[in-house]
């Protein structure tokens, strides 16, 4: 198992959102616009690699009786930090994302990939797969927020693709929504499949 | 159980070993999170008080708007916008409670007379697309040059003189209710905002 397919492995075919149905919540809830899908798939990227690192280099300190306490402070603690400089940085995104930072912390993609694979794995496999998962999780949420504004806004990241004349469909924008294009985005991922099998 | 000892010693060192990274990352956005909430309470302030070069932001009076739940007082800030030294305008900052999701937060800019020079949306939860119009330029533009004594103050819909917006009346009824209320305020307690010597910072 080479590091390159376990890169793909987790950027793709075990894709968080699209293939492991993990962290619904955030992807559903956020992706109003292709801007928040970036900024929140990011957000996630950085909490998952550094929680990565810290459960895959101290995975023969800690117990296996309190790991998943320890996980919990771990990842808790970062996304403190993701808070912190956010706001301090970048306040826009910051009130853009709003409540849903703190509910990194219990996004279950990051406490599965510590107990499923950082936990058991040597560091830079740890890291690696962070980083794929990451970005896959960015990728979907990107992927969502741009089709949900395309077509909700007439925009993307901000700037107007249809003109001004484009009767916005408000639905996509709204939560039902986001159901509506996670179900068609996964339908198209599984035709897709199906025919390159 | 002779691993507790163990247990114990590795989650208190790692509770402690976060507490210690906190505090250090803390430290260092302490100073840019209040200038980032300074620079925009700052920005509002510019918008609402086209007449002033002070900074409004430290020329303020606090007064007790009411009682909240526990019946502990709610405070509300004047800001006072001079221009070169005599008082120009003053903004303050309303709350509508029943938008159609969550608080809509407000800042009125008004001169001393008590008619309106502009308002600002600081925040809101509003549906977008729909209620979230209530941002927009055109929207806030009904207020300027309004008053208690010139303006029936409801939406269009209910009788009164304010454009409401396609598909939502909620969020500009709350919007307007907030403002109205405001300038109740303001009118019932003008000499104690307007009273010079009290201008402590906040």
């Amino acid at each position: 198992m080479t590091l390159g397919r376990e890169f793909l492995k987790a950027l793709w075919q075990n894709n968080a959102v699209f293939r492991l149905l993990l962290g619904l919540c955030p992807a559903l809830a956020v992706t109003t616009s292709a801007e928040n899908g970036l900024g929140m798939g990011l957000a996630t990227t950085f909490v998952l690699v550094c929680s990565n690192i810290v459960v895959s280099s101290l995975r023969k300190v800690i117990p296996a009786k309190v790991r998943i306490p320890s996980f919990i402070v771990v990842i808790a603690s970062f996304v403190t930090v993701v808070q912190l400089c956010m706001e301090a940085y970048f306040y826009d995104l910051y009130k853009a994302l709003g409540i849903f930072i703190p509910l990194i912390v219990v996004n279950c993609l990051i406490l599965g990939r510590a107990e499923a694979f950082a936990s058991k794995n040597r560091l830079f496999p740890a890291v690696v797969d962070g980083v794929g998962m990451g970005l896959g999780f960015t990728l979907a949420l990107f992927v969502l927020g741009s089709v949900r504004e395309l077509f909700g806004s007439g925009a993307l990241l901000g700037y107007s693709v249809f003109g001004p004349d484009y009767q916005p469909l408000l639905l996509m924008i709204l939560p039902p929504g986001a159901f509506i294009a996670m179900g068609l985005l996964l339908a198209v991922m599984n035709k897709f499949d199906a025919r390159h099998k | 159980m002779n691993s507790m000892p163990r247990l114990i010693l590795v989650l208190t060192l790692i509770t402690a070993g976060a507490g210690l990274i906190l505090s250090l990352v803390e430290l260092v956005t302490r100073e840019p999170i209040a200038e980032q909430r300074r620079l925009e309470t700052l920005r509002a302030l510019k918008a609402v008080l086209p007449q002033a070069n002070n900074s409004p932001d430290e020329d303020t009076v606090q007064l007790v708007t009411g009682k909240d739940k526990r019946g502990r007082d709610v405070q509300r800030t004047f800001f006072r916008g001079k221009q070169d030294g005599s008082l120009s305008g003053v903004a303050f900052k309303v709350v509508a409670p029943d938008g159609y999701s969550g608080n809509i937060d407000i800042m009125v800019g008004i001169d001393p007379s008590g008619t309106i020079a502009g308002i600002e949306i600081l925040s809101h939860a509003e549906t977008p697309g729909l209620g979230d119009k209530i941002t927009l330029p055109s929207f806030k533009a009904n207020f300027a040059g309004k008053n208690l004594g010139n303006t029936d103050w409801r939406v269009k819909k209910d009788g009164g003189e304010f454009d409401q917006i396609t598909g939502a009346t909620i969020s500009p009824r709350a919007v307007v209710g907030a403002v109205r209320k405001g300038l109740e305020f303001f009118r019932d307690h003008r000499d104690e905002v307007l009273a010079e010597n009290q201008g402590d910072k906040p």
